[in-house]
């Protein structure tokens, strides 16, 4: 609860800054100060010390998995606004406004992070898209970033429509907005629940950009302003994934032998889908639209089996594939365009930057040694506990090797083709930082407990 | 048949009748003012079911608010131009095929459903009035309440962000 | 009420969300779009004031959840018209097939 009341006021905060700040340096300053806060006060609540008792009403709880999903999505979001918070200036006016929405995004991921009631996710959920919308059609002038905010806008509005739809039908089986086992109990022979699962699990594939519902996926995240591509295809798209699992934890595991064969086939579509047109993509940001949707295949593995590997694998993911992906983008953003021919030698102009390039891609191919491998590892390892979907892992395995033909092909595009093109200019600062995510990443492949001992 | 049922029977086709309306009428302007009767028509079906203080609300934000926004819009936009933007034949056909499947699957599953049979009689008819609702809203539903207000400042500073030159 | 059983009030609310569903996809003009959003979202309404009526009487909560909606629905569509309005600026048309920047 701490960090939820400090964001939604340090949002507002953000919101009036620009007002006595005149100088983007001072508002960033303010946001990183801020965020910093946010993360102490998450802890503090986490070990016992609530800044306000409020009562909920049993709308919410916080467990331990959500105090610690909550500092990761603030620890990620801190090290995106260290990354690239400098590269906002470039697309409007509103400095001050995007710091806001961002903050007001991380109220809503606490929100779906810690729900017990339906009411509660939609309303998390809606938090997160508004900004989110608005974040993407940022860049007023440019006619893809409008077109994106618009597809987004049409799309998660209907997605919306479906999930209250669910929502609906939940509530008239079961008589109660409260997501428990013992509710869902009660109503299980009913087959308006059955559909309103249904159309929850449809809903939430769209959220999560799983295939056959990932197709707004691509032209958003290619559309939006880079920036924010990198935060809406790392810690927004892992919230989505939390309150994805979540919901069904909660809920439906009395129900588990209807729906997880569908949740099967969604996540085979998807590792399908994602991978396979990853590989014909000659724009590097396209590339990593359709990678995040191949990631997410694995990511859903968690909502397949729950058990301790699926747990933490499902939040090792999250970090590996957050700070990789956001390391590349924060690259990236730096480029003039993003095709495949910027990455042209670079290895000659930027050493540093190519060698922690090289880690990240490597751990999104799941290469061994990186915390990409170990969280793949932990994915399969969690389904194969679970028992049957044989036919899963293989086929995952399978996509899993498709994937390292396009991430290498940036590598060996880095390394060993020439350009004479003048390349990118970054501090001194900017490379250590990317160095150091980079030994965070090859760390965690080693020693996963470094992260993991918090969940206790 | 009672005067609900007969109520019910007139405000349904009514409803069912101008939703059609919005999704085949080529002039947007017409859509907007199909869709306020469908607003009209789904309040008199709050007020049936005992809900006042929400057919009120439907009608104010709805077709007070929303529409008049969008009957604005429409006027800043060229109507000229955007006039009898349709899809073809084929791809109608198809789509009110698959919709009419799934809609006979839903309404299958729904009329089997054993709660359907239940008949409550809503208690008391002044359940749904504002201060009922109020004191539940200020108390059950107070932290929902707050949370919203968060989602309403970044709808609004997005607006805003967007909207301005 | 009593006279008219849940399964009509479900029927005409089902109907309701097919036919935005309908819209959604078959027309390409975005306000026309909007409205079968709209349109969809009021459906929705009528199902969870129809259940709590009927089902579940001695508590308001799907009563409760129309309010919310309502209320979010009135702010997403304050904006998409910003959007929409932001988009026409930029490319004077309102058809979602214009907008192919990045159709490949």
């Amino acid at each position: 609860m701490n960090a939820l009341i400090v964001t939604a006021v340090l949002g507002v905060m953000m919101m009036f800054s620009s007002i006595v700040l005149k100088r983007n340096s001072a508002i960033r300053m303010l946001a990183i100060v801020g965020l910093l806060f946010t993360f102490i006060a998450n802890v503090l609540d986490s070990s016992g010390v609530h800044f306000f008792s409020i009562n909920i009403k049993g709308m919410m709880h916080f467990d331990q998995f959500a105090y610690f999903f909550i500092s990761i999505s603030i620890f990620c979001t801190f090290i995106f606004f260290l990354l690239s918070a400098k590269e906002m200036e470039r697309i409007g006016v509103n400095y001050s406004e995007y710091f806001a929405l961002i903050f007001f995004i991380l109220c809503g991921i606490i929100l779906v992070a810690s729900f017990t009631s339906l009411l509660i996710l939609f309303l998390g959920i809606e938090i997160i898209s508004i900004p989110l919308y608005i974040l993407t059609g940022s860049d007023k002038k440019n006619l893809k970033s409008n077109e994106a905010s618009l597809k987004y806008f049409l799309l998660g509005a209907f997605s919306t429509g479906i999930m209250l739809m669910g929502i609906a039908l939940f509530y008239g089986s079961t008589g109660s907005f409260s997501v428990e086992n013992s509710v869902v109990i009660a109503a299980t022979t009913s087959p308006m629940l059955l559909i309103g699962i249904l159309l929850l699990l449809f809903s939430m594939s769209f959220k999560v950009s799983a295939a056959p519902f990932h197709f707004w996926a691509p032209d958003v995240y290619d559309g939006a302003p880079t920036v924010f591509t990198s935060f809406m295809a790392t810690i927004v798209k892992a919230a989505a994934f939390i309150a994805f699992i979540r919901l069904f934890s909660l809920a439906f595991t009395p129900l588990q032998d209807r729906w997880q064969l569908i949740v099967a086939v969604i996540i085979a579509l998807t590792l399908f889908v994602g991978n396979i047109t990853a590989v014909f993509q000659q724009s590097v940001k396209r590339m990593l639209a359709y990678s995040s949707i191949a990631q997410s295949g694995f990511m859903l593995m968690a909502l397949l089996a729950f058990n301790t590997f699926s747990v933490e694998g499902i939040l090792l993911y999250i970090v590996a594939y957050s700070i990789s992906t956001m390391g590349i983008f924060s690259v990236l953003v730096k480029m003039k365009d993003s095709s495949l021919e910027e990455f042209n030698g670079f290895a000659k102009h930027q050493p540093v930057l190519a060698v922690a390039l090289t880690v990240f891609l490597l751990s999104l191919a799941g290469i061994p040694l990186t915390a990409g491998f170990l969280s793949k590892f932990y994915m399969l390892k969690a389904v194969m506990h679970s028992g049957n979907f044989l036919w899963l892992i293989i086929f995952a395995v399978l996509m899993a090797a498709v994937s390292v033909y396009y991430y290498f092909r940036i590598i060996q595009v880095m390394f060993f083709k020439e350009s004479d093109s003048n390349t990118i200019i970054v501090s001194t600062s900017f490379k250590w930082l990317l160095s150091a995510l980079a030994i965070i990443i090859i760390v965690l492949g080693v020693y996963p407990q470094l992260l993991l001992q918090f969940l206790v | 048949m009672g005067v609900t049922a007969i109520l019910f029977w007139i405000l349904s086709s009514l409803a069912l009748l101008s939703a059609i309306m919005i999704v085949v009428s080529k002039n947007p302007v017409h859509s907007v003012l199909w869709l306020i009767l469908v607003f009209f028509a789904i309040s008199g079906h709050y007020l049936l079911l005992n809900a006042q203080f929400l057919a009120i609300v439907n009608i104010i934000v709805y077709a007070g608010a929303i529409m008049v926004l969008f009957l604005y819009v429409l006027m800043l936009i060229d109507l000229k131009k955007i006039v009898d933007p349709q899809r073809s034949l084929w791809i109608k056909l198809v789509g009110v095929a698959t919709g009419c499947c799934l809609l006979l699957v839903l309404i299958a599953a729904l009329s089997k459903a054993d709660q359907t049979t239940a008949l409550t009689q809503t208690i008391g008819g002044n359940i749904g009035l504002v201060e009922n609702l109020g004191k539940i809203l200020f108390s059950e539903y107070l932290v929902p309440f707050e949370i919203s207000s968060i989602l309403f400042l970044s709808a609004m500073v997005g607006a805003v962000v967007i909207g301005k030159k | 009420m009593n006279e008219v059983p849940l399964t009509h009030i479900l029927v005409l609310s089902t109907a309701l969300f097919f036919i935005g569903m309908f819209g959604l996809f078959t027309r390409r003009n975005m306000i026309t779009i909007l409205m079968s959003v709209e349109l969809i979202l009021n459906s929705v309404n009528i199902n969870f004031v129809a259940f709590n009526k009927y089902l579940f009487p001695e508590k308001l909560d799907g009563v409760f959840f129309v309010l919310f909606i309502i209320a979010i629905a009135a702010a997403e569509a304050a904006l998409a018209i910003a959007i929409i309005i932001n988009l026409y600026r930029n490319h004077q048309s309102i058809d979602v097939d214009d907008a192919t920047e990045m159709k490949f």
